[in-house]
Protein backbone atom coordinates (compact mmCIF):
# COMPACT_ATOMS: atom_id res chain seq x y z
CA UNK A 1 0.00 0.00 0.00
CA UNK A 2 1.45 3.25 -1.17
CA UNK A 3 1.80 6.09 1.21
CA UNK A 4 -0.96 8.96 0.18
CA UNK A 5 1.91 11.48 -0.03
CA UNK A 6 2.98 9.20 -3.04
CA UNK A 7 -0.37 9.42 -4.44
CA UNK A 8 -0.12 13.04 -4.30
CA UNK A 9 3.37 13.76 -5.64
CA UNK A 10 1.95 11.61 -8.84
CA UNK A 11 -0.96 13.38 -9.00
CA UNK A 12 1.37 16.48 -8.92
CA UNK A 13 3.55 15.26 -11.47
CA UNK A 14 1.13 13.97 -13.64
CA UNK A 15 -0.92 17.76 -13.92
CA UNK A 16 2.11 20.00 -13.69
CA UNK A 17 4.65 18.22 -15.74
CA UNK A 18 3.25 15.08 -17.84
CA UNK A 19 0.17 16.65 -18.54
CA UNK A 20 0.76 19.82 -20.26
CA UNK A 21 3.54 17.80 -21.89
CA UNK A 22 1.46 15.49 -23.72
CA UNK A 23 -1.15 18.45 -24.00
CA UNK A 24 1.18 20.16 -26.26
CA UNK A 25 2.45 17.23 -28.12
CA UNK A 26 -0.59 16.04 -28.79
CA UNK A 27 -1.92 19.81 -30.10
CA UNK A 28 1.19 19.93 -32.22
CA UNK A 29 0.66 16.22 -33.92
CA UNK A 30 -3.07 17.20 -34.81
CA UNK A 31 -1.36 20.05 -36.64
CA UNK A 32 1.22 18.13 -38.26
CA UNK A 33 -1.79 15.74 -39.42
CA UNK A 34 -3.63 18.41 -40.87
CA UNK A 35 -6.76 17.78 -38.12
CA UNK A 36 -6.77 21.10 -36.51
CA UNK A 37 -5.00 24.49 -37.32
CA UNK A 38 -6.36 27.87 -39.10
CA UNK A 39 -5.82 26.07 -42.52
CA UNK A 40 -7.08 22.35 -41.37
CA UNK A 41 -8.26 20.97 -44.65
CA UNK A 42 -8.47 17.05 -43.17
CA UNK A 43 -5.63 14.60 -42.27
CA UNK A 44 -2.83 14.90 -44.69
CA UNK A 45 0.62 13.26 -44.43
CA UNK A 46 1.98 15.95 -46.85
CA UNK A 47 3.39 18.22 -44.30
CA UNK A 48 5.73 15.15 -42.60
CA UNK A 49 6.60 14.25 -46.30
CA UNK A 50 7.45 17.90 -46.99
CA UNK A 51 9.90 18.10 -43.62
CA UNK A 52 11.21 14.15 -43.47
CA UNK A 53 12.03 14.77 -47.46
CA UNK A 54 13.67 18.62 -46.60
CA UNK A 55 17.40 18.29 -46.83
CA UNK A 56 17.29 21.36 -44.97
CA UNK A 57 15.36 19.58 -41.87
CA UNK A 58 18.00 16.90 -41.91
CA UNK A 59 20.98 19.50 -41.95
CA UNK A 60 19.69 21.18 -39.45
CA UNK A 61 19.21 18.34 -37.20
CA UNK A 62 22.75 17.14 -37.93
CA UNK A 63 23.97 20.72 -37.22
CA UNK A 64 22.09 20.89 -33.87
CA UNK A 65 24.05 17.78 -33.02
CA UNK A 66 27.10 19.04 -34.14
CA UNK A 67 26.64 22.12 -31.92
CA UNK A 68 25.57 19.99 -28.59
CA UNK A 69 28.16 17.15 -29.18
CA UNK A 70 31.00 19.96 -29.61
CA UNK A 71 30.59 22.13 -26.88
CA UNK A 72 29.20 19.29 -24.68
CA UNK A 73 32.30 17.37 -25.41
CA UNK A 74 34.93 19.90 -24.81
CA UNK A 75 33.30 21.81 -21.38
CA UNK A 76 32.42 18.08 -19.89
CA UNK A 77 36.18 16.79 -20.95
CA UNK A 78 37.90 19.85 -20.19
CA UNK A 79 35.62 20.00 -16.55
CA UNK A 80 36.70 16.32 -16.03
CA UNK A 81 40.34 17.52 -17.03
CA UNK A 82 40.56 20.03 -14.74
CA UNK A 83 38.73 18.43 -11.70
CA UNK A 84 41.10 15.63 -11.72
CA UNK A 85 44.71 17.37 -11.56
CA UNK A 86 43.49 20.55 -9.31
CA UNK A 87 40.15 18.89 -7.63
CA UNK A 88 41.00 21.11 -4.54
CA UNK A 89 41.35 24.32 -6.30
CA UNK A 90 37.53 24.24 -7.01
CA UNK A 91 36.39 22.61 -3.73
CA UNK A 92 37.77 25.10 -1.74
CA UNK A 93 39.34 28.55 -2.29
CA UNK A 94 37.92 31.77 -4.26
CA UNK A 95 37.55 29.57 -7.43
CA UNK A 96 34.63 27.75 -5.06
CA UNK A 97 32.28 30.53 -4.73
CA UNK A 98 33.38 32.48 -8.47
CA UNK A 99 32.50 29.29 -10.31
CA UNK A 100 28.96 28.89 -9.64
CA UNK A 101 28.20 32.96 -11.00
CA UNK A 102 28.28 31.97 -14.88
CA UNK A 103 25.09 29.91 -13.57
CA UNK A 104 23.37 32.76 -12.54
CA UNK A 105 24.25 34.30 -16.47
CA UNK A 106 21.22 33.95 -18.23
CA UNK A 107 22.01 32.42 -22.17
CA UNK A 108 20.60 35.70 -24.09
CA UNK A 109 23.36 37.17 -22.01
CA UNK A 110 25.96 34.89 -22.48
CA UNK A 111 24.68 35.07 -26.42
CA UNK A 112 25.23 38.91 -26.35
CA UNK A 113 28.73 38.53 -24.52
CA UNK A 114 30.53 36.19 -27.04
CA UNK A 115 28.88 38.40 -30.13
CA UNK A 116 31.21 41.65 -28.66
CA UNK A 117 34.04 39.17 -28.02
CA UNK A 118 34.01 37.13 -31.59
CA UNK A 119 32.00 38.95 -34.05
CA UNK A 120 33.85 40.99 -36.52
CA UNK A 121 33.25 44.43 -34.69
CA UNK A 122 33.61 42.87 -31.72
CA UNK A 123 37.26 42.97 -29.01
CA UNK A 124 38.83 39.87 -30.02
CA UNK A 125 39.05 41.24 -33.94
CA UNK A 126 39.55 44.91 -32.90
CA UNK A 127 42.67 43.20 -30.85
CA UNK A 128 43.85 41.39 -33.78
CA UNK A 129 43.52 44.64 -36.17
CA UNK A 130 45.43 46.73 -33.42
CA UNK A 131 48.12 43.82 -33.27
CA UNK A 132 48.82 43.92 -37.17
CA UNK A 133 47.26 40.08 -37.36
CA UNK A 134 44.37 41.57 -39.84
CA UNK A 135 44.42 44.02 -42.11
CA UNK A 136 40.60 45.22 -41.84
CA UNK A 137 37.83 43.99 -39.38
CA UNK A 138 36.38 42.37 -42.59
CA UNK A 139 39.16 39.93 -42.98
CA UNK A 140 38.19 38.80 -39.18
CA UNK A 141 37.30 34.91 -39.52
CA UNK A 142 33.51 34.45 -39.43
CA UNK A 143 33.82 33.10 -35.81
CA UNK A 144 29.77 34.69 -35.27
CA UNK A 145 26.86 33.97 -37.76
CA UNK A 146 29.56 31.37 -39.52
CA UNK A 147 29.13 27.90 -41.44
CA UNK A 148 30.79 26.06 -38.52
CA UNK A 149 28.40 27.71 -35.41
CA UNK A 150 31.83 28.74 -33.22
CA UNK A 151 30.22 31.41 -31.65
CA UNK A 152 27.49 29.11 -30.35
CA UNK A 153 29.61 26.41 -29.07
CA UNK A 154 31.66 29.01 -27.57
CA UNK A 155 28.21 30.57 -25.52
CA UNK A 156 27.39 27.07 -25.21
CA UNK A 157 30.74 25.97 -23.75
CA UNK A 158 31.28 29.05 -21.53
CA UNK A 159 27.70 27.77 -20.11
CA UNK A 160 28.23 24.44 -19.37
CA UNK A 161 32.18 24.77 -18.34
CA UNK A 162 31.35 25.67 -14.96
CA UNK A 163 28.36 23.44 -14.50
CA UNK A 164 30.28 20.27 -14.99
CA UNK A 165 33.34 21.90 -12.68
CA UNK A 166 31.00 21.71 -9.86
CA UNK A 167 29.35 18.67 -11.06
CA UNK A 168 32.67 16.85 -11.37
CA UNK A 169 34.25 17.99 -8.02
CA UNK A 170 31.22 17.12 -5.99
CA UNK A 171 31.75 13.80 -7.39
CA UNK A 172 35.33 13.34 -7.38
CA UNK A 173 34.89 14.52 -3.38
CA UNK A 174 32.16 11.69 -3.02
CA UNK A 175 33.14 9.00 -0.52
CA UNK A 176 33.00 5.87 -3.07
CA UNK A 177 35.15 7.66 -5.13
CA UNK A 178 37.60 8.42 -2.41
CA UNK A 179 37.50 4.75 -1.64
CA UNK A 180 38.28 3.57 -4.68
CA UNK A 181 40.55 5.73 -5.63
CA UNK A 182 42.46 4.76 -2.09
CA UNK A 183 42.13 1.48 -3.25
CA UNK A 184 43.83 1.92 -6.78
CA UNK A 185 46.95 3.18 -4.55
CA UNK A 186 47.38 0.51 -2.76
CA UNK A 187 47.01 -1.81 -5.27
CA UNK A 188 49.64 0.16 -7.31
CA UNK A 189 48.50 2.85 -8.76
CA UNK A 190 50.24 6.37 -8.88
CA UNK A 191 47.90 9.59 -8.43
CA UNK A 192 47.86 9.65 -12.85
CA UNK A 193 46.93 5.96 -12.98
CA UNK A 194 44.44 6.40 -10.40
CA UNK A 195 42.74 9.21 -12.40
CA UNK A 196 42.77 7.84 -15.83
CA UNK A 197 42.04 4.48 -14.81
CA UNK A 198 39.62 4.70 -12.14
CA UNK A 199 38.89 8.56 -11.69
CA UNK A 200 37.71 9.37 -15.10
CA UNK A 201 36.12 6.40 -15.87
CA UNK A 202 33.67 6.39 -13.13
CA UNK A 203 32.76 10.03 -13.15
CA UNK A 204 32.29 9.69 -16.67
CA UNK A 205 29.95 6.94 -15.97
CA UNK A 206 28.02 8.61 -12.99
CA UNK A 207 27.86 11.60 -15.19
CA UNK A 208 26.38 10.30 -18.66
CA UNK A 209 22.79 11.07 -18.02
CA UNK A 210 23.57 14.38 -16.99
CA UNK A 211 26.07 15.22 -20.27
CA UNK A 212 22.90 13.29 -22.32
CA UNK A 213 20.43 15.57 -20.52
CA UNK A 214 22.58 18.75 -21.21
CA UNK A 215 23.03 17.09 -24.20
CA UNK A 216 19.18 17.18 -25.51
CA UNK A 217 19.17 20.99 -23.72
CA UNK A 218 22.05 22.67 -26.01
CA UNK A 219 20.03 20.59 -28.66
CA UNK A 220 16.98 22.49 -28.26
CA UNK A 221 18.54 26.07 -27.21
CA UNK A 222 17.04 29.01 -28.94
CA UNK A 223 18.47 32.50 -28.11
CA UNK A 224 21.99 31.40 -28.65
CA UNK A 225 22.11 30.10 -31.65
CA UNK A 226 19.36 32.89 -32.71
CA UNK A 227 21.86 35.33 -32.19
CA UNK A 228 24.93 33.56 -33.08
CA UNK A 229 24.01 31.76 -35.73
CA UNK A 230 23.92 31.67 -39.33
CA UNK A 231 20.97 32.36 -41.51
CA UNK A 232 21.74 28.93 -43.75
CA UNK A 233 23.29 26.31 -41.19
CA UNK A 234 20.43 26.75 -38.45
CA UNK A 235 19.52 24.82 -35.35
CA UNK A 236 16.28 22.96 -34.75
CA UNK A 237 14.39 25.56 -32.42
CA UNK A 238 15.57 28.65 -34.77
CA UNK A 239 13.87 26.83 -37.69
CA UNK A 240 10.88 25.51 -36.10
CA UNK A 241 10.04 29.49 -34.78
CA UNK A 242 11.02 30.76 -38.30
CA UNK A 243 8.31 28.37 -40.01
CA UNK A 244 6.43 28.81 -37.39
CA UNK A 245 5.97 32.73 -37.37
CA UNK A 246 6.68 33.16 -41.05
CA UNK A 247 4.36 35.31 -43.22
CA UNK A 248 2.69 31.98 -45.15
CA UNK A 249 0.85 30.25 -42.73
CA UNK A 250 0.82 26.86 -44.96
CA UNK A 251 4.66 26.70 -42.75
CA UNK A 252 3.20 26.41 -39.61
CA UNK A 253 2.25 22.69 -40.06
CA UNK A 254 5.47 22.09 -40.84
CA UNK A 255 6.71 24.05 -37.48
CA UNK A 256 4.73 21.51 -35.80
CA UNK A 257 5.89 18.15 -37.82
CA UNK A 258 9.35 19.50 -36.44
CA UNK A 259 8.91 19.79 -33.21
CA UNK A 260 6.82 16.39 -33.14
CA UNK A 261 10.10 14.79 -34.36
CA UNK A 262 12.67 16.22 -32.09
CA UNK A 263 9.88 15.27 -29.50
CA UNK A 264 10.13 12.06 -30.38
CA UNK A 265 14.22 11.82 -30.81
CA UNK A 266 13.83 13.37 -27.20
CA UNK A 267 11.85 11.07 -25.84
CA UNK A 268 13.35 8.13 -27.24
CA UNK A 269 17.08 9.44 -26.13
CA UNK A 270 15.68 9.15 -22.83
CA UNK A 271 13.87 6.10 -22.46
CA UNK A 272 16.85 4.81 -24.16
CA UNK A 273 19.04 6.15 -21.14
CA UNK A 274 16.66 4.97 -18.27
CA UNK A 275 16.48 1.46 -19.58
CA UNK A 276 20.86 1.66 -19.92
CA UNK A 277 20.07 2.92 -15.77
CA UNK A 278 18.19 -0.01 -14.54
CA UNK B 1 60.72 -9.04 12.32
CA UNK B 2 58.82 -8.87 9.03
CA UNK B 3 56.36 -5.90 9.96
CA UNK B 4 57.19 -3.37 12.84
CA UNK B 5 54.97 -0.44 14.00
CA UNK B 6 56.90 1.68 16.51
CA UNK B 7 55.26 3.93 18.92
CA UNK B 8 52.36 4.92 16.48
CA UNK B 9 50.43 8.34 17.64
CA UNK B 10 47.64 9.91 15.70
CA UNK B 11 45.13 12.74 17.26
CA UNK B 12 41.92 14.63 15.03
CA UNK B 13 41.66 17.21 16.08
CA UNK B 14 41.62 17.05 20.21
CA UNK B 15 40.93 12.91 19.97
CA UNK B 16 43.85 10.63 20.37
CA UNK B 17 43.00 7.72 18.16
CA UNK B 18 46.25 5.70 18.46
CA UNK B 19 48.41 6.29 21.37
CA UNK B 20 51.95 5.07 21.72
CA UNK B 21 50.91 1.91 19.64
CA UNK B 22 53.26 -0.28 19.08
CA UNK B 23 53.01 -3.84 17.12
CA UNK B 24 55.12 -7.07 15.67
CA UNK B 25 54.31 -9.02 12.67
CA UNK B 26 55.97 -12.11 11.52
CA UNK B 27 56.51 -12.68 8.13
CA UNK B 28 53.06 -15.41 6.67
CA UNK B 29 51.67 -14.80 10.04
CA UNK B 30 47.83 -13.47 10.39
CA UNK B 31 47.17 -11.25 13.23
CA UNK B 32 43.74 -10.70 14.51
CA UNK B 33 43.01 -7.02 15.98
CA UNK B 34 39.66 -7.14 18.11
CA UNK B 35 38.15 -3.85 18.90
CA UNK B 36 35.04 -2.00 19.14
CA UNK B 37 34.11 0.75 16.53
CA UNK B 38 36.13 3.57 17.26
CA UNK B 39 39.09 1.78 18.54
CA UNK B 40 41.46 3.29 16.13
CA UNK B 41 41.67 0.34 14.01
CA UNK B 42 40.63 1.55 10.46
CA UNK B 43 43.31 4.21 11.11
CA UNK B 44 46.24 1.87 11.99
CA UNK B 45 45.59 0.17 9.07
CA UNK B 46 45.22 3.31 7.33
CA UNK B 47 48.41 4.39 8.40
CA UNK B 48 50.12 1.37 7.80
CA UNK B 49 49.03 1.20 4.00
CA UNK B 50 50.19 4.53 3.50
CA UNK B 51 46.83 6.42 3.58
CA UNK B 52 47.05 8.60 6.61
CA UNK B 53 50.33 9.40 8.26
CA UNK B 54 51.12 9.44 11.78
CA UNK B 55 52.15 12.02 13.84
CA UNK B 56 54.94 10.27 15.68
CA UNK B 57 56.20 6.92 15.19
CA UNK B 58 57.64 4.54 12.64
CA UNK B 59 57.20 1.26 10.06
CA UNK B 60 58.94 -0.74 9.06
CA UNK B 61 58.70 -3.52 7.11
CA UNK B 62 61.75 -5.86 5.77
CA UNK B 63 64.37 -2.98 7.63
CA UNK B 64 62.80 -0.16 5.17
CA UNK B 65 61.71 2.44 6.66
CA UNK B 66 58.09 2.93 4.96
CA UNK B 67 57.07 6.57 6.05
CA UNK B 68 58.24 8.20 2.97
CA UNK B 69 56.77 6.20 0.66
CA UNK B 70 53.50 6.71 -1.24
CA UNK B 71 50.77 4.12 -0.72
CA UNK B 72 50.81 2.71 -4.13
CA UNK B 73 55.02 2.02 -3.62
CA UNK B 74 54.62 -0.13 -0.16
CA UNK B 75 53.18 -2.93 -1.91
CA UNK B 76 50.54 -3.05 1.27
CA UNK B 77 46.97 -4.04 0.31
CA UNK B 78 44.15 -2.02 2.08
CA UNK B 79 41.17 -4.37 2.18
CA UNK B 80 37.75 -2.15 3.01
CA UNK B 81 34.55 -4.20 4.66
CA UNK B 82 33.47 -3.01 1.66
CA UNK B 83 34.82 -5.00 -1.47
CA UNK B 84 35.02 -1.44 -3.49
CA UNK B 85 35.18 -3.35 -6.82
CA UNK B 86 36.05 -0.93 -9.88
CA UNK B 87 32.30 -0.87 -11.13
CA UNK B 88 33.54 -0.04 -14.80
CA UNK B 89 35.56 -3.15 -14.91
CA UNK B 90 34.68 -6.63 -15.14
CA UNK B 91 35.66 -9.70 -12.50
CA UNK B 92 38.58 -10.38 -15.07
CA UNK B 93 39.63 -6.79 -15.72
CA UNK B 94 39.30 -6.14 -11.41
CA UNK B 95 41.43 -8.86 -10.45
CA UNK B 96 43.75 -7.99 -13.59
CA UNK B 97 44.41 -4.43 -12.51
CA UNK B 98 47.53 -4.66 -10.21
CA UNK B 99 49.10 -6.61 -13.11
CA UNK B 100 47.74 -3.68 -15.82
CA UNK B 101 49.01 -1.11 -13.72
CA UNK B 102 52.61 -3.13 -13.54
CA UNK B 103 52.28 -3.58 -17.61
CA UNK B 104 52.52 -7.45 -16.99
CA UNK B 105 52.34 -9.37 -20.56
CA UNK B 106 48.66 -10.09 -21.80
CA UNK B 107 49.58 -13.86 -21.63
CA UNK B 108 50.30 -14.01 -18.05
CA UNK B 109 47.99 -11.81 -16.83
CA UNK B 110 45.44 -14.49 -18.57
CA UNK B 111 47.40 -16.96 -17.29
CA UNK B 112 47.02 -15.68 -13.38
CA UNK B 113 43.91 -14.24 -13.41
CA UNK B 114 42.63 -17.19 -14.36
CA UNK B 115 44.28 -19.48 -12.21
CA UNK B 116 43.10 -16.66 -9.06
CA UNK B 117 39.53 -17.17 -10.70
CA UNK B 118 39.72 -20.61 -10.82
CA UNK B 119 40.95 -20.60 -7.00
CA UNK B 120 38.45 -18.07 -5.74
CA UNK B 121 35.89 -20.44 -7.57
CA UNK B 122 34.59 -17.77 -9.54
CA UNK B 123 35.52 -18.66 -13.38
CA UNK B 124 32.47 -18.44 -14.65
CA UNK B 125 31.88 -15.11 -13.16
CA UNK B 126 35.12 -13.77 -15.13
CA UNK B 127 32.83 -11.95 -17.66
CA UNK B 128 30.30 -10.66 -15.08
CA UNK B 129 30.29 -6.52 -13.99
CA UNK B 130 30.25 -5.95 -10.24
CA UNK B 131 26.68 -5.04 -9.66
CA UNK B 132 26.04 -8.54 -11.10
CA UNK B 133 27.67 -10.61 -8.00
CA UNK B 134 26.71 -11.81 -4.46
CA UNK B 135 28.27 -9.83 -1.86
CA UNK B 136 30.15 -12.66 -1.06
CA UNK B 137 31.36 -12.72 -4.64
CA UNK B 138 31.97 -9.18 -4.62
CA UNK B 139 34.44 -9.83 -2.01
CA UNK B 140 35.89 -13.06 -3.70
CA UNK B 141 37.16 -10.93 -6.23
CA UNK B 142 38.34 -8.15 -3.86
CA UNK B 143 40.46 -10.74 -2.69
CA UNK B 144 42.15 -11.95 -5.54
CA UNK B 145 42.37 -8.10 -6.87
CA UNK B 146 45.05 -7.72 -3.89
CA UNK B 147 46.36 -11.21 -4.03
CA UNK B 148 47.47 -11.52 -7.42
CA UNK B 149 50.22 -8.79 -7.20
CA UNK B 150 51.49 -10.73 -3.83
CA UNK B 151 50.98 -7.99 -1.75
CA UNK B 152 53.77 -8.25 1.57
CA UNK B 153 51.08 -7.71 3.67
CA UNK B 154 47.04 -7.72 3.46
CA UNK B 155 45.21 -5.18 5.26
CA UNK B 156 41.63 -6.60 6.14
CA UNK B 157 39.36 -4.00 7.45
CA UNK B 158 36.29 -6.20 8.90
CA UNK B 159 36.31 -7.74 5.11
CA UNK B 160 33.03 -9.92 6.14
CA UNK B 161 31.30 -7.43 8.00
CA UNK B 162 28.57 -6.82 5.12
CA UNK B 163 28.68 -10.57 4.41
CA UNK B 164 25.43 -12.59 6.17
CA UNK B 165 26.38 -14.94 8.76
CA UNK B 166 26.48 -17.92 6.37
CA UNK B 167 28.51 -16.29 3.65
CA UNK B 168 30.51 -14.84 6.27
CA UNK B 169 31.55 -18.54 7.17
CA UNK B 170 32.38 -19.80 3.94
CA UNK B 171 34.40 -16.55 3.26
CA UNK B 172 36.20 -17.02 6.38
CA UNK B 173 36.93 -20.14 5.40
CA UNK B 174 38.19 -19.32 2.08
CA UNK B 175 40.41 -16.74 3.37
CA UNK B 176 42.04 -18.96 5.89
CA UNK B 177 42.79 -21.71 2.64
CA UNK B 178 43.70 -18.73 0.71
CA UNK B 179 46.02 -17.11 3.55
CA UNK B 180 48.04 -20.66 3.44
CA UNK B 181 47.99 -21.17 -0.05
CA UNK B 182 49.97 -17.99 -0.63
CA UNK B 183 51.62 -17.39 2.18
CA UNK B 184 49.53 -13.91 3.40
CA UNK B 185 51.04 -12.14 5.43
CA UNK B 186 47.96 -9.67 6.87
CA UNK B 187 46.55 -8.12 10.13
CA UNK B 188 42.80 -8.99 10.23
CA UNK B 189 40.98 -6.14 11.64
CA UNK B 190 37.05 -7.26 13.64
CA UNK B 191 34.71 -6.68 15.78
CA UNK B 192 33.63 -10.06 16.25
CA UNK B 193 35.41 -12.37 19.13
CA UNK B 194 34.74 -15.84 17.06
CA UNK B 195 36.39 -14.40 14.25
CA UNK B 196 39.17 -12.81 15.69
CA UNK B 197 39.85 -16.65 17.35
CA UNK B 198 39.51 -17.49 13.74
CA UNK B 199 41.36 -15.96 12.13
CA UNK B 200 43.91 -15.01 13.87
CA UNK B 201 47.61 -17.01 14.68
CA UNK B 202 47.55 -14.53 16.98
CA UNK B 203 45.31 -11.97 18.74
CA UNK B 204 45.39 -8.14 19.37
CA UNK B 205 43.01 -6.66 21.69
CA UNK B 206 42.23 -2.72 20.90
CA UNK B 207 41.19 -0.05 23.32
CA UNK B 208 41.22 3.25 23.59
CA UNK B 209 44.11 3.98 20.72
CA UNK B 210 46.12 1.02 22.73
CA UNK B 211 46.88 -2.14 21.37
CA UNK B 212 47.57 -5.41 23.31
CA UNK B 213 48.71 -8.20 21.16
CA UNK B 214 48.47 -11.55 23.31
CA UNK B 215 51.33 -13.95 22.89
CA UNK B 216 49.13 -17.07 22.27
CA UNK B 217 45.23 -17.60 21.67
CA UNK B 218 44.91 -19.01 25.24
CA UNK B 219 46.46 -16.10 26.88
CA UNK B 220 44.00 -14.00 25.04
CA UNK B 221 41.04 -16.30 26.26
CA UNK B 222 42.43 -16.65 29.96
CA UNK B 223 42.68 -12.59 30.01
CA UNK B 224 38.83 -11.64 31.99
CA UNK B 225 39.15 -7.93 29.73
CA UNK B 226 38.88 -9.44 26.23
CA UNK B 227 35.28 -10.45 27.00
CA UNK B 228 35.62 -14.84 25.78
CA UNK B 229 34.93 -15.73 29.39
CA UNK B 230 32.22 -13.59 30.10
CA UNK B 231 30.91 -15.16 26.19
CA UNK B 232 31.65 -18.56 27.37
CA UNK B 233 29.48 -18.21 30.37
CA UNK B 234 26.72 -16.49 28.50
CA UNK B 235 26.75 -19.86 26.00
CA UNK B 236 27.19 -22.11 28.95
CA UNK B 237 24.07 -20.51 31.22
CA UNK B 238 22.44 -21.13 28.08
CA UNK B 239 23.06 -24.73 27.46
CA UNK B 240 22.64 -25.50 31.37
CA UNK B 241 18.96 -23.76 31.11
CA UNK B 242 18.08 -25.49 28.32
Amino acid sequence: MQKPSTYIGLGLFLAFTAFPLLLGIGYALLFSLGLTGILSEGFTLDHWRAVLGSARFWETMAFSIYVALVSIGLAAGLALLLVMRRPRTFENGPLSFFIYLPLAIPSIVMAFLIFQLLSKGGALSRLAYQLGLVDGLSQFPDWVNGQYGIGIITAHFFMALPFFLILYTQMYYHEELKGLMQQAFTLGATRRQANWRVAAPVLLRRSFATVVLYFLFVMGSYEIPLLLGSQSRQMVAVLTIQKLQRFNLGDIPQAYTISVVYSIIVIALVAGLLRKRK
Amino acid sequence: MFLEAKNINKCFGAEQVLDDLSLQLAEHEMLSILGRSGSGKTTLLKILAGLESPDEGEIVLEGQDMRPLPPNRRNIVYLYQEPLLFPHLNVFENVAFGLRLRKTQEGVVRKRVGEMLANLELPEQARKMPHQLSGGQRQRVAFGRALIINPKVLLLDEPFGALDAETRASMQQLLKRMAKAFAITALFVTHGLKEALIMGDRIGLMEQGKLKVYETKKAFINDTGTGVQAEADFWRGIYLES
